[in-house]
């Protein structure tokens, strides 16, 4: 049984439809991918699986989120705050978001392990310590008594990810964790985070727009777009053979080593915007294989040769 | 090898021994620091070729691009235009020259004034310039402009909070397009899209440059997309160039270049690659580090690195490299 199931969920914010349908799993040990371009819904989908999205106005007016065997809608507050500071932890892209400006490094990774896995004081320290030191960041003694402010943007994220693992959680949610830092940053970053969730066989939901990212460190994908899965299927089934036209698209578009010069293209026309989302396939505006039948059925997303997809024509 | 002279005709900008110095602190209790964003940068820009500047955050591609357009002034060094020092020319006769060279930001928001409509922001350019245009001249520019880069001219009456990012951004290759230009400086002018959207954009500058003859310098911090996009690469770093590579085939010697193709992962699950790891991070630019400035992370430095700066040198066929030690 998937460690975290999320079944047809729907979400609205006032009068606005964001996620439709939205469903996938996440096995113990298994690094899933979301991807898709801005506003397709990946933060919004964090939020659900978090349990903050009432903090944002938020409702999931329909469908299911089943975290090792229990439903999480409706569940109370206190409840999903165990959840969250025990069993699940989230990345986001802005490290400050996650860390008090004015307290130091190690205290507040020590008391992610005093509160949640009842350390003493001392066998906390040690406990940062050694997290501090698998992300390899140097000196982990001065870190620890380094306030926020005095580490580069790539060592606070890093200090995130050691605060996401102390609490021993069994999933992680990390919303685009390296988008903000540097190239060589990123890549280190995103190699000792999926060395270390491996290691200890923790279930990651990494949500990223790059594509690059995915192919690096995913087992499967979730494609979103405008709110709706396209396809999901194995890292190696998306970019070998992927079902849906987006999909497709998205993979051509990002320039590769020896591209011949004048052969990248983009994808006509924008994402659409929420407000004049397209009935029918939310694609079909851009897709070059559109019929009548996508711009007035919703294509409900259906088993492929391998994986799900959500098109009327896509081939296998 | 090209002659001396035969290598100035096909240079549209040449750039010397550039070099821009900031300086913070000097109050009461912090001592006054200096630093170098751009460090003795020297680089020819060729006639219809796309000239690609990559490097991380800081590395001074900013500074650099606001140089070569003397949108700021060079502490040392020179950049001459079609053969003119732009450091010699009064400010009437660099306003005039401004015409043939101009700039696309990243920030497509940045560059249009939120309160005009998409036609305005596009005549924009001509008043500045003091070009006085009949309401009939006005309206087929703007309609030829608009066009050009593939919107459609009803988009004219538009605001810019009506645009989606991509749009925005043609509407900024459009003003820079106006007076028409032969040199374009684009200053990542897609980092801030997504990439079904920075590959319609590249798109268009590419068939633009073929149609209109132009002649860009590219900055980007995306090294697979400077790869694709430019004729010629240079790698900064800390504000020096670090290696120039003449194509997009060299392969790169400057262990700081391989550590970007290092950090780059392809789309393709098949190629998973592990990223030696570097150490530390890029050093802060106050630091003014004696021998190479990528010494304290590269894992071939030698006490050579770090006591002596490896000078610019030809591996030939205009190859470049800043290295005591380059890779094979
Ligand atoms: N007006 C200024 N005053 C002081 N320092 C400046 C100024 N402009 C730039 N700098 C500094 O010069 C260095 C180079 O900045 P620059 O903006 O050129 O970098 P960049 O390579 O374009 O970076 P990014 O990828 O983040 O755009 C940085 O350390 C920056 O803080
Ligand atoms: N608090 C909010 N109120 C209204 N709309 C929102 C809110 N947060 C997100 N949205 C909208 O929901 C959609 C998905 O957003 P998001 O999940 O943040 O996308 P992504 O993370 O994929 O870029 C977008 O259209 C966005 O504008
Ligand atoms: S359903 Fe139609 S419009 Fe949508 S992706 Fe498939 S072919 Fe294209
Ligand atoms: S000069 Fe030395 S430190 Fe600099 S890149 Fe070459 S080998 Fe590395
Ligand atoms: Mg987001
Ligand atoms: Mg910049």
């Amino acid at each position: 049984m998937a460690l975290l199931s999320v079944k047809d969920i729907s979400v609205t914010i006032g009068k606005l439809n964001l996620l439709d349908g939205v469903a996938f799993d996440i096995g113990a040990g298994e690094i899933l991918g979301l991807v898709g371009e801005s506003g397709s819904g990946k933060s919004l989908t964090a939020m659900c699986v978090m349990g903050l999205l009432p903090r944002i106005g938020g409702r999931i007016t329909e469908g299911s989120i089943i975290f090792d065997g229990r439903e999480m809608i409706g569940l109370p507050e206190v409840e999903l705050r165990h959840l969250r500071g025990k069993r699940i932890a989230l990345i986001s892209q802005n490290p400050m978001t996650s860390l008090d400006p004015i307290i130091r490094i190690g205290a507040q990774i020590d008391q992610v392990s005093t509160l949640h896995l009842g350390l003493s004081a001392e066998a906390a320290k040690a406990r940062s310590l050694d997290l501090i030191a698998q992300l390899r960041i140097p000196e982990p003694e001065a870190i620890h008594g380094a306030y926020p402010h005095q580490l580069s943007g790539g060592m606070k994220q890093r200090i995130v990810i050691a605060m996401a693992l102390a609490a021993d959680p069994d999933l992680i949610v990390a919303d685009e964790p390296t988008t903000a830092l540097d190239v060589t940053i990123q890549a280190q970053i995103i190699q000792i985070m999926v060395e270390l969730v491996r290691d200890r066989g923790l279930a990651l939901m990494l949500i990223t727009h790059d594509m690059g990212v995915v192919a690096q460190a995913c087992d499967r994908v979730v494609v979103l777009y405008a709110g709706r899965v396209a396809e999901t299927n194995t890292v190696e089934a998306i970019f070998a053979e992927p079902h849906h036209p987006y999909t497709r698209e998205l993979i051509r578009c990002i320039p590769r080593l020896g591209q011949a010069p004048g052969s990248l293209k983009g994808i006509p026309g924008a994402v659409p915007s929420v407000v004049d989302y397209p009935a029918g396939c939310r694609f079909n505006s851009r897709c070059g294989a559109a019929e009548d039948l996508c711009r007035n059925t919703v294509p409900a997303l259906e088993r492929k040769t391998s994986g799900l997809a959500a098109c009327h024509f896509s081939e296998v | 090898m090209e002659s001396a002279a035969a290598m100035r005709e096909g240079d549209l900008v040449r750039i010397t021994g550039l070099t821009r110095e900031f300086s913070s602190g000097g109050g009461l209790m912090t001592p006054r620091r200096t630093m170098r964003a751009v460090n003795e940068v020297s680089l020819d820009v060729p006639r219809g070729k796309v000239t690609g500047v990559v490097g991380e955050s800081g590395c001074g591609k900013s500074t650099l691009a606001r140089l070569v357009l003397r949108l700021l002034d060079a502490t040392a060094g020179t950049v001459t235009f079609d053969g003119i020092d732009l450091a010699s020319l009064s400010p009437g006769q660099m306003r005039k020259l401004r015409r043939r060279m101009q700039m696309v930001f990243q920030d497509p928001y940045s560059a249009i004034d939120p309160r005009y409509t998409i036609r305005r922001a596009l005549l924009e350019p001509f008043q500045v310039q003091g070009v006085v245009q009949t309401a009939a001249e006005a309206r087929a520019t703007v309609d030829e402009l608009i066009s050009m880069v593939g919107l459609s001219p009803r988009m004219l009456s538009s605001f810019p909070h009506q645009l989606s990012g991509g749009q925005k951004q043609r509407v900024g290759i459009a003003r820079a397009l106006a007076l028409r230009p032969s040199f374009l400086v684009l200053d990542e002018p897609t980092a801030s899209l997504d990439v079904s959207i920075q590959a319609q954009i590249i798109d268009l500058l590419e068939s633009l440059k073929e149609e209109l003859g132009l002649t860009y310098l590219f900055i980007s911090h995306d090294l697979s997309l400077v790869r694709y996009f430019c004729d010629r690469v240079v790698v900064m770093y800390l504000g020096r160039a670090m290696e120039i590579l003449p194509g997009a085939k060299a392969q790169p010697r400057h262990h700081y270049a391989h550590a970007l193709l290092d950090s780059n992962f392809e789309p393709d699950p098949t190629q998973r690659k592990v990223i030696t790891m570097l150490a530390g991070e890029i050093p802060s630019p106050f630091a003014m580090i004696p021998g190479c400035a990528f010494a304290a992370r590269c894992p071939a430095a030698s006490d050579l690195c770090r006591r002596e700066r490896p000078a610019l040198e030809d591996l030939g066929g205009g190859h470049m490299i800043a290295c005591h030690h380059p890779k094979n």
